[in-house]
This record gives structure tokens, C-alpha cells and sequence, in this order.
């Protein structure tokens, strides 16, 4: 799967949670989860455990702690595909 | 889970030092504010600690206390009427570790070096993950020491006034789930005036408290498992809301 399919899934799957709407419709992989989405910290996890069901991977709560940006979490899944 | 940095360990070594040799004025003032200022009254305040000191002086387990949250005060009042004042100039580990949002204090210096002595961890609530992280892991730490720490089972106060179930804090599963045979002591507090959330029990009201050990089990793994054993947390002490509101009928 390559990283751009990764990215379209990861902002389908957050799209969900998004408080900004104006700013996800711009965003790219440097946006900000929870401050530029306005994503509620506490979603953040039930986002992480729908990576886990859409990708068959498995996230430890320290991989997690890597993930503040869209490409942060692009990343994590990427590195998850290939183990 | 990694090691805390030694330069944590050194910090919070020192920060527990500090409140202990401090503990004399600030332990009993602020029991004393409660009690006498606030007018503040514990049902059944001397079986209620006669139960706390006996688990303590029984179990070598870690022990996470998790309440429900109505108000800003609430880890002030838990601690004073499990433990009283003077018991914790004694056990001073057993004076447990907050970890109250940044921004609430952050605006004075006074208020920073405050929350420091009381054995406070700030966060910043949807800060970053690594700092966020950084904080569970202080914790993690301190349980293992053999210190108590409280975090509330629901992530910030309830809006609704009842135990919110859908809310729960995660970082409650991760500690559980990352610290060996830690237990959970679920806390249901509410005062007989409490009829929502609010930034303090009112004046002269009667609280209830009680408390009840759980060790939850999860048959999941990774965060999924957190997030299992956060939920049980915060559902055991629904079920504690639900007697309750039973017995008052």
C-alpha cells in the first residue's frame, strides 16, 4: 500500500472527529491532529483503534505517544505494514 | 514500558522531599480549611478511614485511586477523608499524587510552586502525546515506588452530574495495565448538594464517600486493552452511582 492510500484512509477515518471542518478540507501531512483539527484528546485513541481495525495491525500505547500529525500517523501505520 | 530518565526520577525524588518536610503547613491547613472554613463533613468519616488504613496496612499492591469528578476540589476532599490530616505526616507516600491540568494554576508562579509541594504532576489536557506520555509515565514510576496516586476514571467533570461511562481516561488502562498488580480503588464521591458539576462542593455540605477495590481483567491487547480496563474502571464506579441513588430511595 503506498503512503498516499495510507493518508486517504488515515483522513477518512479521522474525518469523523474533526471539529474544523474548514481546516481538515486543507489538510495535508503536517496538519495537527488535536490542535488544528480540534480533535478531542480522548477520541484520539478510538482514531488509533480504528487504525487497527482498517490496516490489521496492532498499536502499543507507546507507539501511540508518536502521533500529533496526520503524517505521524501515516508513518506509524507505514512502519506497522511492513514489520 | 522504558525506564523513567534519570533526571525525572531525581525531580520527583526531590518534589516528594520537600512536600514531606512541608507537610506540617500544608497537610493540616488545608484539612483544616475544609473542615472548618468549608464546613465540610465526611459520612461515616471514622469507619471510612478504619476500611482505608486496614487495606493499606494489608496489601503490598500498587494502588491507582479512581473517582468520579464533579468538581476541581475533589482530589483534596478524597484525601483528607480517607486518610485524615495527621495519619499522612506518618505516611507521607500514601499522600497521593495529582496530575490537575496545567492551565489551571499555570497563570501564577504561587499557584505553581503550590501544586508542586501538594505532589502535583501538571498536564496539559490535549497537549502533546509526549507530554501526556511523559506524565503516565511519572506515575507509572511512583506506583512502582510504592506510592499512591489518584486519577479520576472519567476524563474531566461530568457535564451531565451523573458518572459518565462514554468518557473514560485512558490513562487510567495504560498505568492499570503497565504496573504489576496494580488495583484499582474506585472512589464514588458526592455531596448531598452536589446535583451537578461545579468548581466545589458547597459550603457545609455532607459528603458521601466510599470505596471499593477492583482488578480489572482483559482479555485484549495493546491499547484496545487499555481502553477495555479504562472502561471497566469508569463502569465499576457507575455501578457504585447506581447503589447509591438506590439506597437514598
Amino acid at each position: 500500500m503506498s503512503r498516499e492510500d495510507v493518508f486517504q484512509k488515515v483522513m477518512g477515518i479521522i474525518k469523523p472527529f474533526v471539529k474544523n471542518e474548514e481546516v481538515f478540507q486543507q489538510a495535508d501531512e503536517s496538519t495537527n491532529i488535536l490542535q488544528d483539527l480540534k480533535v478531542n484528546s480522548a477520541r484520539l485513541v478510538d482514531i488509533i483503534l480504528n487504525f487497527e481495525d482498517e490496516f490489521d495491525v496492532e498499536v502499543e500505547d507507546e507507539d501511540a505517544d508518536s502521533v500529533n500529525t496526520v503524517g505521524d500517523a501515516v508513518s506509524l501505520i507505514m512502519e506497522k505494514l511492513t514489520v | 514500558m522504558t525506564e523513567l530518565p534519570l533526571q525525572f526520577r531525581c525531580g520527583l525524588a526531590a518534589q516528594r522531599e520537600v512536600g514531606r518536610v512541608l507537610g506540617i503547613i500544608w497537610i493540616i491547613p488545608i484539612a483544616w480549611l475544609m473542615r472548618f472554613f468549608m464546613k465540610y463533613r465526611i459520612k461515616d468519616v471514622k469507619d471510612l478511614r478504619r476500611r482505608y488504613r486496614k487495606l493499606i496496612s494489608e496489601t503490598q499492591a500498587p494502588i491507582l485511586i479512581c473517582p468520579n469528578h464533579l468538581t476541581m476540589v475533589d482530589s483534596a476532599v478524597i484525601a483528607w477523608a480517607l486518610g485524615g490530616s495527621w495519619w499522612y505526616l506518618f505516611r507521607y507516600a500514601r499522600m497521593p499524587w495529582n496530575i490537575p491540568e496545567y492551565n489551571n494554576f499555570s497563570f501564577l508562579w504561587v499557584l505553581g510552586l503550590g501544586a508542586w509541594i501538594t505532589k502535583c504532576i501538571p498536564v496539559v489536557r490535549g497537549g502533546s502525546r509526549e507530554d501526556v506520555s511523559r506524565v503516565i509515565k511519572k506515575i507509572d514510576y511512583l506506583l512502582r515506588k510504592g506510592d499512591t496516586a489518584l486519577i479520576f476514571a472519567e476524563a474531566g467533570r461530568s457535564r451531565t452530574g451523573k458518572v459518565q461511562v462514554d468518557n473514560h481516561a485512558q490513562a487510567v488502562g495504560r498505568i492499570m495495565t503497565t504496573v504489576p498488580e496494580c488495583q484499582a480503588l474506585c472512589v464514588y464521591m458526592r455531596g448531598d448538594q452536589q446535583d451537578t458539576w461545579s468548581t466545589a462542593p458547597k459550603r457545609g455540605d455532607s459528603i458521601y464517600l466510599d470505596f471499593e477495590v477492583f482488578k480489572p481483567q482483559s482479555t485484549f491487547s495493546g491499547m484496545r486493552r487499555s481502553r477495555d480496563v479504562a472502561q471497566q474502571v469508569v463502569a465499576h464506579i457507575a455501578d457504585m452511582e447506581g447503589r447509591y441513588f438506590a439506597s437514598r430511595k
